[in-house]
């Protein structure tokens, strides 16, 4: 079913970039917090775990922002895929908005919290960043295998098949993967944050050699396993253009090399910068992996998308907000990016 | 009961639930917000340290109730999609599309600079964190007119027609200038300001029976009972304009508010009793028993002394909405909107007699435990309201053109008690933990002693003054 006339099909697609580019802002953004926050179950100094919630504390809600973002354009552009994709991922999704609630109540209130409760919640901050990535990972895992959904004579199709279809190896896996790979992420943060000579960068940088290969083997698994079940990419990146996705594969090769020179280098933004356009190239040849689908096999961009996207929305939205709500960020990044020590406390 | 009735009946306190829970926060953020930024410019403006005292202590508090808003608002989003799919998918093209002018505009902008007015304080000029603190103010405001504009939307939707399942909007200005949203996003506007008000009275009064801090806390009190001396009757009118709205627009609703449920007497006449207490006989076409004042129920919606008030039994049976909860809930509403009036009245009164004087004002221990009440009962306003409100509206999910059980999502009975279950832990755990933070903040009082930032000292954190940090002097968190 597309009803849509030649400029929304180009409007859709215009979305689709704006939807893909608020996803991989999240995921590179709230990855280093998610990460970080998964490491501090490894820290066994209470005022340490406390300096690594501190040193996200002015931005992980403007992080967290991104993920809002793209559940908005999602519901405002694609509301078929949203409707039904979400109602499919239901399980997967209450646990990880589960995970988000308790990290913003045990970062926002631990300064507030007796020493005693710190401890219990310096854990549920730990195991809420975990669970969040964790199942975070299984949701994107199970949406890359599409759901079934009802064919309806008159009206839209929507998702049939119980609350937990999402299970599957695949999904467990991309879950697993996605935790080893934002502990590399949170390790690179925690390098830049801390001033040098903290023995938590020590400590740190002694987990990110193995979490390094740890991630490096979790892609080359995750591609490997996804050139196997799914014949949308096999025939993609084993077709006639495969030289395309080689050229992206030496490319994000070419900006892990750079990651890990930098890291042994002690150049920390800069480690942080490759490692994150190591994480955008995967991320684009994801999605144009994907293309035209926006859940495989399931709901394509343009069956998906509203039949009203229209030229003043998009233009109001693109035009309009979005570039001054991203310099608003931009510069509460720039203020807020001097490094801290262990003994920063959170309230002055 | 069908299993999937019974599985949708779950599903509606699924969303009940995480709607109630969230609905707790945004309004003190939002009215919060505003009375920040009033005692910062008036600390900007004129260099009384007493402004930047209240400022950064209520600041406190609004950190605690904003991080609760997040968590619990985070969740909404993502909702409508989990719980109400089919309806999401339907309504998307404009129920989206506002969700997601919030998300930008509201949500984001508000995100962009919490941050700063946080922990902004002596980082940045005093002009721009008065501009951060405007911005926050700002944004959330504007986040609850585009909320308030896609739930008056379900009410009264205008400027769609239904096609192949989808509404599509022919008219955008009809749709979001609906009938509904014209008095419901100010109604929800100025409760905000009005819980907001009665909040930072309590607070203020607690200290001052407390006889800690009367003369900062005084200013505090004054100023948020005073104004809501205006504040109070102008909710009382507004909801007034939406309840004849309601009446114009959803009748069935309203006669559900009402209790009404006879257009006429049996001898023909126009039933114009209003039923101060009811309560509905077993088969749901009249009451058992109920204090009934004749002509008060015509007065209120037409306006008139006999006027004709549609009853419910004027609908089809599968048309009527459930009558307990919106008539007490409504009645419970209107109850606590007058309260706060009076509440108001008698500040004004004790103002006038001088009565609120820092050396007296301690004195009046009944109007301060009273206002320390008052400070609770704006929340169980806005539980009330919004109940009456959402189901008042059934069998409708967008009145009069799609049904509840069309627009929820296909969810086994037991899918959706887990999604209850484990937001009725979360959320309980969020509010017992804000509560419990609110405690602890206002036990512990403000704090008067740490340096006013001076202006002119900001720098942009500490590279300028480390000298260890020298080489590192371009360094920023990136992208």
């Amino acid at each position: 079913m597309n009803t849509l006339t030649h400029t929304q099909d180009m409007l859709a697609f215009a979305w689709w970039i704006a939807l893909s580019v608020s996803v991989l802002l999240y995921i590179m953004l709230d990855g280093a917090d998610l990460g970080a926050g998964i490491l501090t179950l490894f820290l066994g100094d209470e005022d340490e775990r406390g300096a690594v919630m501190a040193a996200m504390a002015g931005t992980w809600d403007a992080n967290e922002t991104w993920l809002v973002v793209a559940g908005g354009v999602l519901f405002g552009t694609f509301p078929f895929v949203y409707g039904s994709a979400f109602t499919y991922l239901m399980v997967p999704l209450a646990l990880v908005l589960w995970g988000i609630m308790t990290r913003a109540v045990a970062l926002e209130f631990r300064h507030l919290a007796e020493p005693r409760w710190r401890r219990f919640s310096d854990w549920a901050f730990g195991l809420s960043s975990l669970g969040t990535t964790f199942f975070g990972g299984v949701a994107v895992g199970a949406a890359l295998k599409g759901f079934p959904m009802t064919h309806p004579a008159h009206g839209i199709p929507t998702y049939v098949g119980g609350a937990l279809r999402f299970l599957s190896p695949f999904s467990l896996w991309t879950g697993a993967a996605a935790v080893l790979a934002v502990m590399l992420a949170g390790g690179l943060f925690i390098r830049a944050r801390f001033k040098r000579g903290e023995p938590i960068r020590d400590h740190v940088a002694r987990w990110t050699d193995p979490a390094f290969y740890a991630a490096l083997a979790c892609v080359a698994i995750t591609v490997g396993w996804s050139a196997l079940i799914f014949p949308w990419a096999a025939q993609k990146w084993f077709g006639p253009q495969f030289w395309i996705w080689g050229v992206l594969l030496i490319a994000a090769l070419f900006a892990t090399a750079r990651m890990r020179r930098a890291t042994r280098d002690e150049r920390d933004l800069a480690a942080i910068l490759w490692f994150n356009l190591t994480v955008a190239i995967l991320g684009v040849a994801m999605i144009a992996t994907m293309y035209p689908w926006l859940v495989p096999n399931t709901w394509t961009i343009y069956s998906g998308a509203s039949p009203q996207v229209s030229m003043i929305t998009f233009t109001l939205a693109m035009a309009g907000f979005f570039p001054v709500m991203v310099m608003y960020n931009w510069y509460q990044l720039w203020v807020f990016r001097a490094r801290i020590s262990k003994l920063v406390s959170y309230h002055d | 009961m069908t299993t999937s009735d019974l599985s949708a009946f779950i599903s509606r306190l699924d969303f009940a639930w995480i709607t109630t829970f969230h609905i707790i926060y945004p309004p003190l953020t939002i009215g919060l917000a505003a009375m920040l930024f009033i005692a910062e410019w008036r600390w900007v403006a004129t260099q009384d340290p007493y402004w930047y005292r209240l400022c950064r202590f209520f600041e406190k508090l609004f950190v605690v109730n904003f991080g609760a808003g997040v968590a619990t608002g985070v969740t909404m989003e993502m909702a409508f999609g989990i719980l109400y799919g089919p309806f999401s998918q339907a309504a998307g093209p404009f129920f989206g599309q506002v969700l997601g002018y919030e998300t930008i505009t509201a949500f984001m902008y508000e995100a962009g600079f919490i941050g700063l007015m946080l922990f902004g304080w002596g980082k940045i000029s005093r002009g721009m964190h008065l501009f951060a603190t405007f911005n926050v103010a700002f944004a959330s405001t504007l986040s609850a007119f585009w909320i308030l504009d896609a739930n008056s939307w379900m009410q009264t939707p205008g400027g769609v027609t239904l096609k192949d399942g989808v509404f599509q909007i022919s008219d955008w200005a009809k749709a979001i200038l609906n009938p509904d949203f014209l008095y419901a996003m100010p109604h929800m506007v100025v409760a905000s300001i009005e819980l907001s008000l009665c909040f930072v009275a309590a607070v203020s009064a607690w200290y001052i029976l407390g006889r800690r801090h009367v003369a900062l806390f005084r200013r505090a009190l004054l100023w948020s009972v005073l104004t809501l001396i205006v504040v109070a009757p102008l909710q009382i009118w507004l909801g007034d304009g939406l309840g004849r709205v309601v009446a114009h627009d959803q009748p069935a609703a309203l006669a559900a508010m009402e209790g009404h449920y006879n257009t006429l007497t049996p001898t023909g006449q126009p039933n114009t009793g209003w039923h101060v207490v009811a309560w509905p006989n077993a088969k749901g076409d009249g009451t058992v028993w109920a204090i009934t004042i004749p002509h008060v129920l015509s007065l209120l919606e037409t306006h008139s002394w006999n006027g004709t008030v549609p009853g419910l039994n004027d609908f089809p049976k599968d048309q009527r909405p459930p009558v307990v909860i919106p008539f007490y809930a409504f009645r419970a509403m209107v109850a606590i909107g007058g309260v706060l009036f009076l509440v108001a009245l008698w500040a004004a009164w004790l103002a006038v007699r001088g009565r609120l004087s820092v050396e007296r004002i301690a004195s009046n221990r009944w109007f301060l435990r009273a206002l320390i009440v008052s400070g609770f009962l704006p929340y169980l306003a806005v539980w009330t309201g919004w109940w009456t409100r959402e189901i008042a509206r059934q069998p409708w999910v967008v009145y009069g053109l799609m049904r509840t059980r069309d627009g929820v999502s296909h969810l086994s009975a037991a899918a959706a008690i887990f999604w209850l279950v484990g937001f009725m832990l979360f959320e309980l755990m969020v509010w017992g933990g804000a509560w419990y933070f609110f405690a602890k903040v206002i036990r512990r009082g403000p704090d008067l002693d740490s340096p006013i930032p001076a202006p002119g000292t900001e720098s942009l954190g500490h590279l300028e003054t480390d000298p260890d940090e020298d080489e590192e002097a371009g360094y920023f968190r990136p992208v």
